[in-house]
């Protein structure tokens, strides 16, 4: 559904991505795993069109999507909720929803959007009219998903969307997650909670400054030993006896 | 005791009309500032092109015989908005989409040059001449109670609330003016949702145009029209910061207040120090600097606080 082949990317003179090449494939939930700065949340960004790669080619539903306008990319149906949630602080839940829909001309459908919204999560009714600045870091996260699913995406990007949220908050995303990803949306995660995230993953790539180091399912992942040391924790991360010189 | 009343009253009442033209002003000045982060430098010039183009189209349609007056003034009006929208969308494609992003500096210094072209070539087709433009309602005045107001003053006064009220109305009502106000918090998050940014740049920058046009075709009959009457924007700039800059309730506040301290002391100060010529504009800047040294951020601002 997604494919990515050798995309490079820079900030202003700064290269962020070296080549990246990888697949989504429909109604999969890919995670992308890696250390800060590596480069994941720069391949959504160039996913949704807000940076535009220097080489390479996103295909979309066999259409190819570099290039295009953002707001184009959103109409062909991927849905990106941004690192940092991005809500509109100065908005009320209400309005950051109806601008979800900015998209869709017709009102039964949107209101239909925005009832399967509070129904996803009613906490968002109760605060409809409140301004979405004064949300609690979970019920934005909450609030940016919804945002985000109002189009109904075919493939929703979602970056790191458990960031900085209670253990009990961590679970509800992942429950939600986990849920549209079984009613048939695709979904990519980057994730820094790979344990949670890996377990809910059909499949895994793992970056390291901007270019794809290792990829496969979770069992496979799981078995390679730098994975383990470097994101699950497991492993030592330095072996005694390198310290001693032998 | 009553004379001073009636007299105090009708500067005051004045000072209101005088007033929602600079809020007028300082609106368009906000909303091209709040959406696109640019600072209009040339939001007085737009409005004195603006009365201009209204001007031509009044002096030609009353040349017309089977027109009467009123109809004149209305399809003047009507000509000089569609002019505006147009100018608007020409002002995003050489303005603002090529320096998006760009430093602030370059940004500061193409509206700082765009103002004196404008000023130039009106001046070019217009000629040397200060122009008096008709207006609608001659120098009529109503009384109420001893308290005669001029009825162009009134009609200021009820165009700056209609129009108020009309963007208040689609600035929180409407899909185009909350995509408005969400794309001037967070474009990224505005590009993610599907809203067309460029457009709604565009979108700004027309409005910001008309009602620049609206406050110089109310302006022009209460002054004079020249060109250099978009110095008078320089005083909604005060105005925006005294509200509280990038508010836009806080445009209109700020600038209602600048208008009537200035009628008002231009009314007793003049008297007792008619060679100080800037007499009037003393008490404005002293009010200025006095409420930012209570409330940095202006009457209705908030402080910007940065979000991590």
């Amino acid at each position: 559904m997604l494919k990515l082949i050798g995309v490079e990317a820079f900030y202003g003179k700064i290269k962020a991505l070296h080549g990246v090449s990888l697949e989504v494939p429909h109604g999969k939930l890919v995670c992308i795993l890696g250390a800060n700065g590596a480069g994941k949340t720069t391949i959504l960004k160039t996913v949704s069109g807000i940076l535009e790669p220097e080489t390479g080619t996103i295909h979309f539903d066999q259409q190819r999507i570099d290039g295009m306008d953002p707001e184009d990319i959103v109409g062909l149906g991927v849905g990106h909720v941004p690192e940092n949630r991005h809500i509109f602080p100065e908005l009320t839940v209400y309005e950051n929803l109806i601008m979800g829909g900015f998209l869709i001309n017709d009102k039964a459908i949107l209101e239909e959007r925005l009832e399967s919204a509070y129904h996803r999560f009613p906490v968002l009714q109760d605060r409809s009219r409140q301004l979405a600045g004064t949300l609690s870091g979970g019920e934005q996260q909450m609030l940016a998903i919804s945002r985000a699913l109002m189009l109904q995406p075919k493939l929703l990007l979602l970056d790191e969307p458990s960031l900085g949220l209670s253990p009990l908050l961590v679970q509800e995303i992942f429950d939600t997650i986990e849920e549209l990803h079984r009613s048939g949306v695709t979904i990519l995660l980057v994730e820094q909670n790979i344990n949670q995230a890996l377990r809910i993953a059909d499949y895994g790539y793992v970056l390291t400054s901007g270019k794809i180091f290792l990829s496969g399912t979770y069992e496979e992942l799981r078995r390679e030993e730098k994975v383990r040391e470097m994101y699950l924790g497991e492993g030592k991360y330095v072996r005694r006896a390198r310290l001693w010189g032998m | 005791m009553t004379e001073t009343f009636g007299g105090l009253t009708q500067e005051v009442v004045s000072g209101i009309a005088l007033g929602c033209i600079y809020a007028l002003i300082a609106l368009g000045f906000t909303l091209i500032y709040k959406a696109t982060e640019v600072v209009n430098f040339a939001q007085g010039e737009l409005m004195m092109v603006g009365a201009y183009v209204n001007f031509f189209f009044v002096s030609a349609l009353l040349e017309v015989p089977l027109l009467n007056g009123v109809w004149a003034f209305i399809i003047a009006l009507v000509g000089a908005v569609a002019f505006a929208v147009l100018f608007g969308a020409f002002l995003d494609l050489i303005i603002n989409r090529p320096l998006k992003d760009e430093p602030v500096f370059s940004v500061i210094m193409a509206t700082i040059s765009l103002a004196i072209i404008l000023r130039a070539v009106m001046a070019v087709i217009a000629g040397p001449m200060t122009r008096i433009p008709p207006s609608p309602f001659g120098s009529s005045v109503i009384t109420f109670g001893g308290v005669a107001i001029s009825t162009l003053d009134m009609f200021i006064i009820l165009s700056a609330v209609v129009l108020v009220m009309v963007f208040y109305f689609f600035f929180n009502r409407t899909k185009w003016g909350i995509a408005m106000k969400a794309t001037s918090e967070d474009p990224m998050a505005a590009h993610l949702v599907g809203i067309p940014v460029k457009k709604v740049y565009r979108n700004v920058w027309i409005f910001s145009m008309v009602v620049a046009t609206i406050g110089g075709v109310l302006l022009a009959p209460r002054t004079l029209l020249d060109t250099h009457m978009g110095f008078l924007g320089l005083k909604a700039f005060p105005a925006a910061v005294l509200g509280g800059f990038g508010s836009i309730p806080g445009a209109i506040v700020g600038g209602v207040i600048m208008g009537v301290i200035e009628t008002v002391s231009m009314g007793t100060l003049s008297f007792h120090f008619p060679w100080v010529k800037e007499i009037n504009d003393i008490i404005v800047w002293i009010v200025l600097i006095a409420v930012l040294m209570i409330r940095p951020a202006g009457i209705l601002g908030h402080e910007e606080v940065d979000r991590v």
